[in-house]
């Protein structure tokens, strides 16, 4: 299994996909930094235009801290996106270069072939996320300085300082469980189709359906409590003026227990289907 | 045509004189007594869609200068309910209509209007609750033409002092609708569409404490 390990990650720290992926990550960061360098200020003013007749303000949120929560916003749509393309491709690439049927000639047990590869999509998208925060927190701070946070989550919520980065820092842990969901998904996806632009369809659909049942009302209360669209946005909660820790962890908990199902899943199918 | 002028002088100071509430110009007197002062302010924010934890500003006010707020955080301070020293009631000409005197938490306040008589002043009409014994005023209600109306709540610690150690602003506030989360090169922002006319009144509570006062 070590060895399996060992090859897979080779596998990633060989291909040039992971490097435009953290190349893609850092695209979109300096987009959001550039964007909010030049905007930033128009748009809190707007935010802020009506409390502005009633109030002086000191201080300024246009800051480090609400440069990392609007980073933290790509973990939506852009991050998970790319997150997927790559990881599928874990499989994907062995089908089509048609290195999975050498691989299967070894003296391996399939189950651990894939778990190999599973693991492995997992500490990807840990180095991505890590890597994410640190660029973010490195580059924001040092532009824009540690301030208040205003996050506007159906009431117009301020955080001190210090508060903030708790919560942000917390929030891209969350954050990075939904990611690893959203690459275990689209890998067992891969394990189904094969085919690497079909794949990449198929979980960017995954993707777009899961945000989009988000925000439907099942009715049925557990549905829409533990239903896994219900519970990608996690981290998002990190940001409510009052913590709920017990749902937080009681989500993130279940988030995990869904992961484990779709790689079991995966991991059967890999077992139980031909190689060729 | 020199003895119609001083005429004019003496009717017009006269008139003003008998116009404007003996008990408010005391206290305008013992407020400009108060030439500089520093405090420290503890404030919570009391608005229906806003959520901020307490603050802490210092506030330093000079005779004939802007009040200076500092803070290490991000504060909200509100523009009206620091004009201690009435100045803005005061600024432009004004007559003053005796209301009687009604009872607050055991005290007598006398109440009066004051009406701008020219349209200059950005008041519209204000209500003061005075306290004639401690010369203070207890509480204001002021309706302004551009910033609409807020009551101010004045609290002293003890019988003999001059500035507030809680106020309490109430005022009017829009209602609003952004979602930060977009900051995209995409977003735009429809002000219109984003700004629900929805009124909701809000509070901020004022904790002021050790004043540094120069007479």
């Amino acid at each position: 299994m070590r060895l399996l390990l060992s090859a897979e990650l080779l596998k990633l720290v060989k291909q040039s996909k992971t490097y435009y992926a953290l190349g893609s990550i850092m695209v979109i960061e300096t987009l959001i930094l550039i964007t909010a360098y030049f905007q930033g200020s128009t748009i809190l003013d707007l935010l802020l235009d009506n409390l502005k007749q009633s109030f002086y303000f000191e201080g300024t949120l246009l800051n480090g801290n609400l440069i990392m929560y609007i980073v933290l916003n790509s973990l939506w749509f852009n991050v998970p996106l790319i997150l997927m393309i790559v990881t599928s491709g874990i499989v994907t690439d062995e089908y089509k270069d048609g290195t999975m049927q050498t691989l299967m000639l070894q003296a391996v047990d399939k189950w651990k072939v894939i778990t190999a590869k599973y693991i492995v999509a997992v500490l990807f998208t840990l180095l991505v996320i890590g890597f994410m925060m640190l660029t973010t927190f490195i580059l924001s701070y040092s532009i824009f300085g540690s301030g208040d946070l205003v996050v506007y989550i159906n009431t117009l919520n301020f955080f001190e300082a210090d508060d903030a980065f708790h919560r942000i820092c917390w929030a891209f842990a969350s954050g990075a469980l939904t990611m690893i969901f959203y690459c275990v998904a689209s890998m067992t996806l891969a394990i189904f189709i094969r085919e690497a632009a079909k794949t990449w369809i198929a979980a960017a659909l995954f993707l777009i359906i899961t945000t989009l049942l988000l925000k439907v009302d099942f009715v049925v209360p557990v549905i829409n409590t533990y239903f896994f669209p219900k519970l990608i946005d996690t981290w998002q909660q990190l940001f409510y003026y009052r913590l709920d820790w017990n749902q937080i962890f009681i989500n993130n908990a279940i988030l995990i227990l869904y992961t484990l199902l779709f790689a079991a899943a995966g991991t059967y199918v890999f077992h139980k289907k031909d190689i060729g | 045509m020199r003895t119609l002028f001083i005429f004019l002088v003496f009717a017009t100071q006269f008139a003003r004189a008998q116009q404007i509430d003996p008990d408010l110009l005391r206290i305008k007197k013992r407020m400009d007594s108060v030439k500089q002062f520093t405090a420290s302010l503890i404030l919570d924010l009391d608005v229906p869609f806003i959520q901020m934890p307490t603050k802490t500003a210092n506030i330093s006010y000079a005779t004939g200068k802007k009040m200076m707020f500092t803070s290490k955080d991000f504060v909200m301070l509100p523009k009206r309910g620091l004009d201690f020293s009435l100045s803005e009631i005061f600024k432009y000409p004004f007559i003053t209509v005796d209301r009687g005197i009604e009872k607050r938490n055991g005290r007598s306040l006398k109440v009066i209007n004051i009406i701008p008589t020219t349209n200059q002043s950005d008041l519209a009409l204000a209500t003061l609750y005075m306290d004639t014994k401690a010369v203070r005023i207890v509480q204001s209600e002021i309706n302004t033409r551009k910033e609409g109306s807020y009551t101010l709540l004045m609290n002293y610690a003890l019988l003999k002092d001059i500035l507030p150690s809680y106020v309490e602003a109430t005022f009017a506030i829009e209602k609003l609708k952004i979602p930060l989360n977009f900051m995209g090169k995409g977003t735009t922002i429809d002000r219109r569409k984003m700004r629900s006319m929805e009124t909701k009144t809000g509070k901020i509570k004022m904790q002021i404490r050790n004043y540094n006062i120069k007479y």
